[in-house]
């Protein structure tokens, strides 16, 4: 279970989070939005590891994760698809995704994680030997998708996973995260796509400027009329 | 030699042939010569690939492993040979030692002031090693002879002097070693996925600073490794250090970075040319072209330095 | 800065009648020794502390500057027009391949420069590797007293360009060069411009702090004053002091030649291992040097004379 209270991070003078308080509960699929510059890669990153707080708390099953390395964070169970993939371009998919089971714990879990990564991803499997770079840019996610998976998270975090994709592929990897959600995984969302978002997604946040301008029922934000408004309208992201 | 006046056909022959074996036993000792080079270029490389730090002390650690071997076979009876059993894992340990206590601090900056910071320190600790080298073990030249020293292969009209092939072959080998490790020990992976992108090997789980202190001292052992040939083929003394390191940069500079074996082959080609440069102009400016070489291709490279081939 | 210009300045004056009231030569070389390196200390600073790039080949500087003066004197030249020769052809030799060389950043600047020290030393070693003797004549006619006016006029003169430079539009822009190369580019300084003008000052005031050495020494190898010792004496002196300050090489070529020559008795090389830990505890600890040092023990201590009341 995550459990966020009264974050703050800035960048320099530049205030990113306000008092941001937000929780992941155990199974459930929590999706982020809001607008461009919100904030919401900050937040991802204070979770992860990648960036220090300046003020509140970050507890993960009730342990503080604000002093731990990101690594560590990756032992504890939390593993991250950061934003553009971030893959190994120069190794092959088989070595991303072993590199992938590196802390120890996933270590022991290493075969049986990557069955299930390449029965999830399918495409894969014709293509472990293959070096990442030369793969589209859906095929380059699901390995990132995988990748994170090998770690045998209790949580797993995406950050914009649909940027950049072909629509089909979009959806395969929608697909694919009801199904680790189905196995025990809660996933963390932030996604620009607010309607496959709240489509997929039990819950939800929407951060604006940096601060929690909402929450609620994915079910319910999607008939809400200021969502429906700033993100669903004629001029938001289409599906 | 063949346009003189009692032009004998037969003896001109002869000439151009005697040319043709010098420069041919010259172009031979440049690539045995290479061959250390793209050793002592590999360490460096590592270093500079990984950590963003770029160890100008590296000739130093080169002419300490140099050190190592020769007071092994002076105080002990050692073969330089198969002291490189006791200089290689020396090195390592005290690779990890710089890296604790220096070089690892130095990382904690973002990439440009790192690079900056790395050249000033490994600056510093290239003057103290010098000094205490000096201090130590006098400035004098020191070379090992072994019983075996002056055998020489003959190839037709080529001598290869045995010492110096055998050392080609060690270097050979340490490189293909280290190339094995990196792209199958696990560890060696990880020591990738950090010089690739190191927030994303952070994501992945791998422990960074882990990976950097086994690089560092991985380098520092290709660096021992290849004093320690230097040490019985030629000669080392405090003063080899600013030279070797010159000489793994012009290498660097070459290959770029990314490939261990891409290095060893700069190295070789660097000590080709730089034999037949001394051919063409003479001994004394061989130093010279190389340097000239390096400067030039720095200056050209349009990425910068090293032109990365990822990302 | 101001302060410190004219303190040094003062100083400076007062050791003017020094080979007057002293005798002994021991003395007077000393102090020449203490001049030369502060010229040289404050030549490479130019570069280093106010423009932000790290010369390792300035002895290439020195050497040319040595090289051209010495030639133009023994062949006749009266030695002031010499200097400025010398001082000249450093000039030239920094803008030509300076130019090339500046299109490189940070350390790569650095190792390009190091090997180019190295190239003219290598080569200047090959063309001339006779040991380079004044005339009997010159031998006879040889005045301390001259080449001590002299590194007084020419330590006094780097300080001089220091201080005008720190406080002019130019040093202001270097100043930026210094702490973000595309961000200076971005807001329009012209970052090329400002870097050569620095590379002449500094490459002249170099040029004719190796006249001076032509000019004092009585033989000595051509290719000595292009060794990369005295790259390394200048850049140790300008950071232990305080790289981008006016004082901070003042205090640091004082403070490093002191110790060279009262530990070169026991340990030859010693100072440089001394130094050489000392630069490594500065760049991780102390970046502004002993200057940055000395000023945050002032601050301490009137801090705690304040609390006491």
């Amino acid at each position: 279970m995550l459990e966020i209270r009264g974050l703050e991070a800035a960048y320099g003078d530049v205030r990113v989070l306000s008092s941001v308080s937000l929780t992941v509960g155990p199974g459930e699929i929590v999706a982020l939005l809001g607008p461009n510059g919100a904030g919401k890669s900050t937040l991802l990153g204070c979770v992860a590891g990648l960036v220090r707080p300046r003020a509140g708390s970050v507890s993960w099953e009730g342990e503080d994760l604000r002093k731990t390395s990101p690594h560590l964070i990756v032992e504890r169970g939390i593993a991250m698809v950061p934003e553009g993939r971030r893959l190994f371009a120069s190794m092959t998919v088989e070595d991303n995704l072993d590199l992938g089971a590196f802390s120890a714990r996933a270590r022991a879990a290493r075969r049986q994680s990557l069955e299930r990564v390449l029965t999830l991803f399918p495409d894969l499997a014709a293509r472990r030997r293959q070096l990442v770079g030369a793969l589209s840019g859906g095929q380059q996610q699901m390995v990132a998708v995988g990748r994170a998976l090998m770690a045998s998270p209790r949580l797993l975090m995406l950050d914009e996973p649909s940027l950049g994709i072909a629509p089909q592929l979009v959806r395969a990897i929608l697909d694919a995260l009801v199904e680790i959600n189905r196995a025990g995984v809660a996933v963390f969302l932030v996604e620009q796509n607010v309607r496959a978002a709240l489509t997929l997604a039990h819950r939800a946040y929407i951060l604006e400027g940096g601060r929690v301008a909402g929450e609620g029922r994915a079910a319910a934000l999607l008939e809400d009329a200021h969502v429906r408004r700033a993100y669903l309208g004629p001029l938001a992201v289409r599906p | 030699m063949c346009g003189a006046p009692t032009w004998a056909p037969s003896r001109c022959a002869r000439d151009a042939g005697a040319a043709m074996t010098l420069i041919a036993q010259q172009i031979l000792l440049g690539l045995l010569l290479g061959g250390l080079y793209g050793l002592a270029a590999a360490g460096l490389s590592l270093v500079f690939g990984v950590l963003k730090v770029l160890n100008v002390a590296h000739g130093e650690l080169i002419m300490l492993g140099g050190y190592g071997a020769f007071w092994l076979f002076a105080l002990l009876g050692w073969d330089p040979f198969a002291s490189l059993l006791v200089v290689i894992p020396g090195a390592l340990l005290l690779g990890a030692v710089l890296y604790l206590l220096l070089f690892g601090f130095v990382v904690r900056a973002h990439e440009e002031i790192r690079i900056k910071n790395s050249l000033l320190v490994g600056f510093g600790l290239a003057l103290s090693l010098h000094a205490l080298a000096v201090r130590l073990w006098t400035a004098d030249d020191r070379s090992i002879t072994t019983s075996y020293g002056g055998a020489v292969i003959s190839l037709g009209d080529l001598a290869i002097p045995l010492i110096r092939l055998l050392s080609l072959a060690i270097a050979l080998a340490l490189i293909g070693g280290l190339h094995l490790l990196l792209a199958r020990w696990r560890w060696g992976k990880a020591i990738r996925a950090a010089a690739e992108d190191w927030q994303a090997a952070l994501l992945t789980g791998i422990d960074v600073r882990r990976a950097y202190l086994l690089a560092f001292a991985i380098g520092t052992a290709l660096a021992g490794a290849a004093g320690t040939l230097v040490s019985v083929g030629y000669s080392i003394s405090p003063s080899i250090g600013l030279e070797w390191t010159l000489k793994a940069l012009i290498v660097v500079v070459l290959a770029g970075l990314g490939s261990m074996l891409g290095t060893f082959a700069a190295g070789l080609l660097v000590g080709v040319a730089e034999a037949v440069s001394a051919t063409i102009f003479g001994g004394p400016y061989r130093e010279v072209v190389g340097l000239i070489i390096f400067f030039v291709v720095l200056v050209l490279r349009p990425q910068g330095l090293f032109g990365r081939s990822t990302r | 800065m101001r302060a410190w210009t004219l303190a040094i300045l003062l100083a400076l004056a007062l050791l003017t009648p020094l080979p007057l009231l002293v005798a002994r030569e021991d003395v007077i070389n000393f102090v020449l020794l203490v001049l030369l390196s502060i010229t040289l200390a404050q030549s490479w600073n130019i570069i280093a502390g106010y423009a932000g790039q790290v010369n390792l080949g300035h002895a290439a500087f020195f050497g040319l500057g040595a090289l051209t003066t010495r030639t133009l004197w023994i062949g006749g030249v009266p030695v002031l027009l010499a200097l400025g020769a010398g001082a000249a052809v450093a000039v030239v030799f920094a803008l030509l391949v300076g130019g090339a060389a500046f299109r490189l950043r940070g350390a790569y600047f650095a190792i390009g420069t190091l090997a180019l020290g190295e190239i003219l030393r290598t080569t200047v070693s090959n063309a001339l590797p006779e040991i380079s003797t004044l005339p009997e004549g010159s031998i006879a006619g040889y005045r301390l007293a001259q080449r001590y006016y002299l590194a007084l006029v020419l330590a006094a003169l780097s300080v001089v360009v220091v201080a005008t430079l720190a406080g002019s539009r130019l040093g202001l822009g270097m100043q930026a060069v210094r702490e973000d190369e595309g961000a200076a580019e971005a807001s329009g300084v012209a970052a090329l411009g400002l870097k050569l003008r620095a590379l002449a000052l500094s490459t002249g005031l170099a040029g004719a702090a190796g006249g001076l050495f032509a000019y004092y020494h009585i033989s000595y190898y051509p290719s000595h004053p292009f060794g990369p010792q005295w790259t390394f004496e200048a850049l140790l002196m300008t950071y232990i002091g305080g790289v981008g300050t006016l004082h901070g090489p003042v205090l640091g070529a004082v403070l490093y030649v002191f110790l060279k020559e009262y530990l070169t008795v026991r340990w030859v090389d010693f100072h440089l291992l001394i130094f050489g830990v000392l630069f490594i505890a500065i760049v991780l600890i102390f970046p502004g040097g002993l200057v940055q040092a000395a000023e945050g023990a002032h601050r301490w201590l009137t801090r705690r004379r304040g609390r006491r009341r």
